[in-house]
């Protein structure tokens, strides 16, 4: 018999928003969170848009000096993060030590360090003119901003957290499976209490390449609020983005015991992979499919009970194609009445980080049972025919909803979660 | 804490490629026997970087494994994980036509990436202009690469995962992978780690971390005693099949041994080596002895963490004296990747394989290079020759920068 868990608490950054009621708001107006790229000079790259977070500043958000040194930006972000989701529960320097070591931390990135490695080399190397080697410059090498696995480490350091500690990096599925797994872990009675989610931040001259050069990204750079637009017709690629979420996940006898505030239940996680390219999925979805499938069997939940879908809807013409038939697939007719939505046409891809906020927003749905809209429809896709709630947000009744996203090497996850009551409710 | 043990979770196969040896073969004849191999670094120049020798696989053409169009989208690490895959596989006898795909997948851990690839790749687009960049950076230096590539490969489509946290990667990996098994989300997973620190930024970047014995003794890896000034480096991977006890059974496999605990806690001291309090270290060992239903006396011996930095080896002697008290002296306690290097994340997984083998062998390899012992730690240390053994059961530690104690444990199958 595993224990059930649920989740109490939620720390978000995202483009569009600092903070999880910012963050709502913003995507239940339809508020996108894409610019024009400030951080660097992007005029050599064809894509030259991306969410970035603005006006994030970290001492406010409780990042200290000393970690705004030796910490990069998506560390920063976690931190920031996972104070607010402890703040949030209720929780913050509430825990015993005994309770602390009964708290763990799981994080998932796509791309950490990247944008600090790209620094780091370019000064070692003075911009490519020579191999590496040491230079005088003090701000040469800092190895803490390139450690991938500082988000989980760095919050338990925070927080003084002792219980498992540990990172995810199946690219953009690694938040997500940052949650599922941290989930598992509480059931299992590994840690009563978890703190999960995910970070990125590479919008870097490397980190927006490595795309650009697959041509993998949106060049709508003159209409950057536009340009992320799943489901649409004129979808040209995703839109690069960095952010942050983190969840605190409780076991549900304790949280409900200290009267805390539940979001919603986390009732499966499921993970499967393409084993097909590397890139792309297959067009007809089968695996996808599967995976669908085995989140609501394992869940308990059947098809009809499905109220909501949160979708990976990256904005690129193959996987909405693919998303689309795994739906039609497993839901058949059932398919044309589930409204779904894709967040990342709001704040476009934060890669690691963008698993974790689409679960904090599918949260969110089921406490507010309002649906937030995918924004930009306005040519459908013949293949792409269902109810994307599109433009604008729509009550619903919410009880029991499925988020799932998929990466580069064929990773697919997905989460159902519920309404607190739902699982005990007169049937 | 509550067990929810519904399946056994049993290795069945093993391949590795590392310093010592390419196949697990080549690879105990080095371990068993304590013959180093590190080397000063052939692949670039050392001049000018503080890090001048390591475990380098010397003779590795990976066009005698590999089909080139992959070699071209690949880093080297994931090409070792494809190899050492492809060894693990077959000698598991695993018939993957067999299988229901669905139910087989790959948990990998890897700190580093690609980065070789990906390094490269930098000095094309910063020499040469963004579209001089290869279109396959982003898939060769992830590294989720890793499983990416052997699903590809082998058709897995079951639950698969990236474990990334420095150098217990790989050790979680096994750990993840073990306990997806006993859940029942797959019945085979292929399990381990890889990684390649030897290139100059990431060398750079690790001797800052200190972490790492720097210069050119070869033999300055030498953990608890006087001398120890860090670890040396290695790169290489590791992997093992993990398949549910029930269903190695009915298809008749040889069962190297059983994964019985894995157990994570953490020292949250900070960014920086592993602490020199071993009281969290203390409790996953403990942890992993009660999940594990292990006694000491069955334990052949305690695979160290090994730092070989003053500190943090007075916390992993510590962690064993909390644990094994008056006992510990009697507990043999071996750092065999002394011989072969430290290949970060793979290291626990080559320390799993080295422990199986150990036990099928019933020998312990030993530690080399510590002449100079310091008897204040108080631990059995089991060096320069392997000491034979009738224990039934191995520990295997890690402990990462940042605080991160891994513990897993493995035991023979009767």
């Amino acid at each position: 018999m595993y224990r059930r868990v649920v989740i109490t608490g939620m720390g978000v950054i995202a483009p569009n928003g600092i903070g999880k009621e910012n963050f709502w708001d913003a995507c239940i107006s339809g508020r996108s969170g894409v610019r024009r790229i400030t951080r660097f000079d992007a005029s050599n790259l064809p894509s030259q848009i991306a969410g970035e977070v603005a006006d994030f500043d970290p001492l406010a958000l409780g990042v200290t000096e000393k970690e705004c040194v030796y910490l990069d930006r998506a560390t920063q972000f976690s931190i920031a993060s996972a104070n607010m989701a402890l703040e949030d529960a209720g929780l913050m320097d509430r825990l015993s030590e005994e309770e602390r070591e009964r708290t763990g931390v799981f994080m998932g990135s796509a791309m950490a360090g990247v944008d600090e490695l790209e620094r780091t080399w370019l000064r070692l190397t003075e911009s490519g003119n020579h191999p590496p080697r040491e230079t005088k410059e003090r701000e040469a090498l800092i190895p803490t901003r390139m450690m991938t696995h500082t988000y989980a480490a760095m919050i338990a350091v925070h927080h003084q957290l002792y219980g498992p500690c540990n990172s995810l990096a199946t690219a953009c599925a690694a938040g997500g499976d940052a949650i599922g797994e941290a989930f598992w872990a509480i059931q299992e009675g590994r840690a009563d209490r978890m703190l999960a989610g995910g970070a990125d931040s590479a919008i870097s001259p490397v980190g927006m390449n490595v795309f650009a050069i697959l041509g993998a990204l949106s060049t709508r750079n003159e209409e950057p609020q536009r340009a992320s637009r799943p489901y649409d017709a004129l979808r040209d690629g995703f839109v690069m983005a960095e952010g942050a979420a983190v969840l605190l996940l409780e076991e549900r006898e304790q949280a409900l015991a200290r009267n805390a505030h539940i979001y919603a239940e986390i009732l499966g996680f499921s993970s499967n992979i393409n084993a097909h390219h590397m890139t792309a999925p297959p067009p007809d979805g089968t695996p996808l499919q599967r995976l669908l499938l085995q989140a609501l069997r394992k869940s308990g939940v059947k098809d009809e009970q499905l109220d909501y879908i949160n979708s990976h809807g990256s904005s690129t013409p193959p996987n909405e194609v693919a998303e689309t038939a795994a739906y039609k697939a497993i839901f058949g007719e059932l398919a044309y009445r589930i409204p779904i939505s894709a967040t990342k046409s709001l704040i476009g891809h934060a890669q690691g980080a963008s698993s974790a906020l689409e679960a904090a927003i599918t949260a969110l749905t089921l406490e507010r049972q309002v649906i937030h809209p995918t924004i930009n429809q306005e040519q459908p896709d013949p293949r792409c025919d269902l109810d994307y709630v599109p433009n604008v947000a729509r009550r619903a009744t919410v009880n029991v909803a499925l988020t799932h996203s998929s990466g580069f090497g064929g990773v697919n996850s997905a989460l159902v979660l519920a309404r607190p009551d739902w699982l005990d409710r007169e049937k | 804490m509550t067990r929810y043990r519904e399946r056994r979770v049993v290795i069945t196969g093993i391949g590795v490629i590392a310093s010592g040896g390419i196949g697990q073969q080549a690879f105990w004849e080095t371990i068993s026997n304590g013959l180093s191999s590190i080397v000063p670094i052939q692949r670039f120049p050392t001049e000018d970087l503080p890090i001048r020798v390591a475990g380098e696989i010397s003779g590795f053409v990976a066009t005698n494994y590999i089909e080139r169009k992959l070699i071209n989208r690949t880093d080297r690490t994931t090409q070792f994980t494809l190899i050492a895959t492809q060894e693990a596989v077959q000698d598991a006898q695993l018939v993957l036509e067999e299988e229901a795909m669905e139910r087989v997948g790959a948990v990998i851990g890897c700190a580093l990436g690609g980065n070789e690839y990906v390094l490269q790749q930098f000095r094309a687009m910063y020499t040469r202009g963004p579209r001089a960049m290869s279109a396959y950076t982003a898939i060769a230096g992830l590294q989720v690469a890793n499983v990416g590539q052997v699903s590809i490969r082998h058709g897995a489509l079951g639950y698969s995962k990236t474990a990334i946290h420095d150098i217990v990667g790989g050790l979680d990996a096994l750990g993840m992978a073990y306990r997806a098994i006993q859940r029942g989300e797959a019945e085979v997973l292929i399990a381990g780690g890889c990684d390649g620190p030897i290139e100059p930024t990431v060398l750079l970047s690790i001797a800052h971390s200190d972490q790492c014995a720097l210069g050119d003794d070869v033999r300055a890896y030498r953990p608890f005693d006087r001398r120890a000034s860090g670890m040396l480096l290695a790169e290489g991977a590791g992997l093992c099949i993990l398949e549910d006890y029930d269903h190695a059974r009915r298809r008749g496999a040889r069962i190297y041994g059983e994964i019985v605990a894995h157990s994570q806690t953490n020292d949250a001291h900070g960014m920086t080596i592993p602490s020199a309090s071993g009281k969290q270290y203390a409790r996953a060992i403990q942890l992993a002895l009660e999940e594990g239903e292990l006694l000491p006396q069955e334990i052949a011996y305690f695979s160290a963490d090994g730092r070989a930095l003053p500190t943090s080896d007075a916390g992993e002697a510590e962690a064993l004296h909390m644990v094994f008290g008056s006992q510990c002296g009697r507990i043999p306690v071996s750092v065999p990747r002394t011989t072969t290097g430290h290949a970060y994340a793979a290291a626990g997984p080559l320390d799993a394989i080295t422990a199986l083998l150990a036990l099928q062998q019933q020998l312990i390899p030993p530690t080399i290079n510590c002449e100079q012992l310091d008897p204040a730690y108080g631990l059995n240390l089991v060096r320069d020759q392997a000491r034979p053994t009738s224990g039934s059961a191995v520990l295997l530690g890690g402990r990462s920068t940042g605080g991160s104690n891994v513990v897993l444990a493995i035991r023979k199958v009767e």
